[in-house]
């Protein structure tokens, strides 16, 4: 006689029915969401680490949004020192046409006014504001950067201070926001308002143009070397939102495999779902309806 | 030498035992699907046999004894297994609701708001002066206070219900053993008088069953037919036909404490729903609440000791953003509040500039400070979210284990004690054919009494 064996069926063949609807539902719900990891405890290790990508794809985005300012900001700057370059072009040109022995003294007067014109443009220039804020005053950005001075040398006065801000913009890199007023228009090497205002005197009086002049091409060059900055500044904006969007598209790949569903085998672990329950049922009703002993007693 | 009237007696014996065994076959069939029956069986012996004359005659069959089939040592392993799925479901049924709480992948958690602040303070830095920007750091500290009270009063609200259910599983556990003591009365009477036991038998293991699901149980057979219960950790729950009902005492954190004839047994308590539940109050959810604790109170006391160190939007020396965390660090997450209320009160200058951001530097230099814990703010998150989801998830597969266990020994237990209708269909025929027998048996000697009787007579008497 062989060894016994539970005569109640019912349990195990309602664990393999209930076993099937369960793996379906896993399925059906990673197919709904598109995450292998609904839950915290299907896949610990990804949820974790989904947590570190997902901060740093919030933080590339707040970098992205700082790079857009710092470029509005940077264009603004940028534009405005183009403007004062091409005034200190048009102040030179004048310098070299009063410099000319036959030019009358009331049309070097002219020319002085043309270069007092300049100087009152420069200091609209040097005054620009992006936002609310000056761009030009270092950190004072609430202070208007320049105002007119007679009393002075340069015909100005500077009332920001010499200091830079940085933004960061990616993971451990940050860039210079601004260069102060005093480097741009007031440098030693190279004075903007200093020779504007050397060059009306020297109009007026008719000696020393050749020199004022020269000066004004000398503040001309300074400031080309200071609009660089602003150049460069742009290129790096462009590199970092480049470097970024990329980097945005990696970690999306990396939070996919991390807790993206596979639909493939996702769809093809559904149907499996769907026959094992089925052979389930069938077995079970097979099983149930199986004549006993008790069937055949007449 | 045999007389007709012994032979008789024997038929009719054999009737007997043949009606006790169909009555046993009867109850099994009747009670096939009476979850916990045990199987009967009527056990058939020879009657002694005497001695007659010369000879040693047979005198029949008789019913020895109907016994239930059953494995004690079987039952106690599902016991055992009954007792850890009563942990693990208790504690999953909790355990579940806090780990939605943590679920970034849907969405939910604390990152957006720790990752929200830190990004408010990188946009006021490219523009410091910006009185939006600032209104924006603000509502930025204020979702995360929120993020840190939200998580840290649903946590404390599942603590409830895990107490609900300790309060719940102790007076189950009181109603089980009274009823458990008073069948240990009817088995012990049964099995000292010799009759059988057997449903009492089966309605008390169904009970500890029941109980193993609730409390992690020892089970001392105490002789006699009595079973004596105590926990694990040697608390009596029934003796004999005496039960100790347990009793629940608020503690002085709030929550109810199991209590046993005067002595404080909680933390003895490991197993069954109680256990489970126990475990989740006490352990697992304090030790998620004081990491969101050392976190909160970690930021907000960075955040407010970089703000003093910086000058504000007005020239002034700055002051706290956030509420100072308590001492002692415990309850900071669900007290975490943002008590700054004006935007130019944020400190983002070192120099005194308005323009300048440097303070503001040193405030986002927080986020990669290993500040809570030996960690940065977002792996100590991140830390929590593996821990918790690594928890469940071995919870989890202890308890599929169990569960397969589980069946395995509910066959075993069926093939020891479950009732089989071919089985007893084969015992029906059986009996019924032994039954007709003897019948027919009782018949031909009535007959032959009745030729006895006739001998010499004219008249003839009628069997």
């Amino acid at each position: 006689m062989g060894s016994r064996v539970n005569p109640n069926v019912l349990p195990d063949l309602l664990d393999a029915i209930n076993q099937a609807q369960q793996n379906a539902q896993t399925a059906v719900q990673e197919v709904a969401t598109g995450r292998s990891v609904n839950n915290l405890s299907d896949n610990p290790g990804a949820a974790a680490a989904y947590v570190g990508t997902a901060a740093l794809s919030s933080e590339n985005d707040q970098y992205l949004t700082n790079l857009t300012d710092l470029q509005g900001k940077y264009q603004a700057a940028d534009s405005a020192l183009n403007s004062a370059v091409q005034i200190m072009t048009t102040a030179i040109t004048v310098g070299t046409e009063g410099a000319n022995g036959t030019v009358s003294a009331s049309n070097r007067q002219a020319l002085a006014q043309q270069v007092q014109g300049l100087q009152q443009q420069m200091l609209a220039i040097a005054n620009t504001s992006y936002e609310g804020t000056y761009i030009f005053s270092g950190t004072n950005v609430t202070t208007q950067a320049f105002t007119a001075d007679p009393s002075s040398p340069t015909g100005v006065q500077y009332n920001g201070n010499a200091n830079t801000t940085s933004v960061q913009v990616s993971e451990g890199q940050s860039l210079q926001t601004n260069v102060a007023g005093s480097q741009v228009f007031t440098n030693a090497s190279g004075n903007v308002f200093q020779a504007l205002n050397d060059l009306q005197n020297a109009l007026n009086s008719g000696t020393g143009i050749d020199t004022a002049t020269t000066e004004v091409q000398q503040a001309f060059s300074q400031l080309g070397t200071q609009r660089v900055f602003y150049g460069n500044a742009l290129d790096q904006v462009t590199n970092s939102q480049n470097f970024l969007n990329q980097e945005q598209v990696n970690l999306s790949s990396q939070q996919n495999s991390l807790v993206g569903a596979n639909l493939t085998q996702v769809i093809a672990e559904e149907s499996q779902a769907q026959t094992s329950e089925q052979a389930a049922l069938a077995a079970t009703g097979q099983i149930l309806s199986l004549p006993t002993l008790l069937s055949f007693l007449k | 030498m045999g007389t007709l009237n012994a032979s008789l007696n024997i038929a009719v014996g054999a009737m007997v035992a043949d009606q006790t065994a169909l009555s046993t076959t009867s109850n099994n069939i009747a009670n096939a699907n009476t979850p916990g029956y045990s199987k009967e069986t009527a056990e058939l012996t020879e009657a002694p046999a005497i001695q007659y004359g010369g000879f040693v005659l047979g005198n029949g069959v008789q019913v020895e004894q109907v016994t239930s089939q059953r494995s004690s040592l079987l039952q106690a392993q599902l016991d055992q297994e009954t007792q850890h799925q009563g942990q693990y479901n208790s504690y999953l049924s909790t355990m579940n609701q806090a780990q939605a709480l943590f679920n970034e992948t849907s969405g939910t958690g604390l990152q957006s708001s720790i990752t929200g602040f830190f990004n408010s303070l990188q946009q006021l830095s490219t523009d410091p002066t910006n009185t939006s920007l600032r209104q924006g750091v603000l509502t930025a500290a204020q979702n995360l206070a929120q993020g840190f009270n939200n998580a840290s009063s649903n946590l404390t609200s599942l603590q409830q219900s895990a107490n609900t259910t300790v309060t719940q599983t102790v007076s189950q556990i009181n109603s089980l053993t009274t009823q458990i003591a008073k069948l240990n009365g009817e088995v012990s009477a049964a099995v000292s008088t010799g009759q059988n036991a057997s449903s009492f038998q089966d309605q008390r293991d169904q009970l500890v069953n029941q109980l193993s699901g609730l409390v992690d149980l020892s089970e001392i057979d105490a002789g006699n037919g009595s079973l004596t219960l105590t926990t694990t950790g040697g608390t009596s729950l029934v003796v004999g036909t005496q039960s100790y009902n347990l009793s629940t005492k608020a503690s002085s954190n709030g929550f109810q404490d199991v209590y046993s004839q005067g002595s404080d047994i909680t933390s003895s308590i490991t197993g069954g729903s109680l256990g489970g539940a126990i475990q989740v109050r006490d352990t697992t959810i304090p030790s998620i609440l004081s990491t969101l604790d050392s976190l909160a109170s970690s930021i907000s006391s960075s955040v407010n000791s970089v703000n003093q160190a910086g000058t504000d939007l007005n020239g002034d020396q700055g002051g706290n953003i956030f509420s100072t965390p308590p001492s002692g660090v415990t309850g900071a997450a669900g007290s975490i509040s943002v008590t700054l209320t004006d935007p130019t009160k944020i400190a983002a200058s070192l120099d005194g500039s308005t323009g300048d951001n440097s303070n503001l530097t040193a405030m986002l230099a927080i986020q990669n400070q290993a500040s809570v814990n030996g960690q940065t703010p977002l792996n100590a998150y991140s830390s929590l979210v593996y821990q918790i989801g690594n928890d469940v998830s071995s919870v989890q597969s202890e308890l599929s284990g169990s569960q397969a266990l589980s069946t395995q020994l509910q066959n075993q237990i069926g093939a020891v004690s479950g009732v089989s209708i071919n089985e007893e269909a084969a015992n029906l025929i059986q009996y019924q054919q032994a039954y007709e027998a003897a019948a027919q048996v009782a018949s031909v000697i009535n007959t032959l009494t009745a030729t006895a009787i006739n001998i010499g007579q004219t008249v003839t008497a009628t069997g």
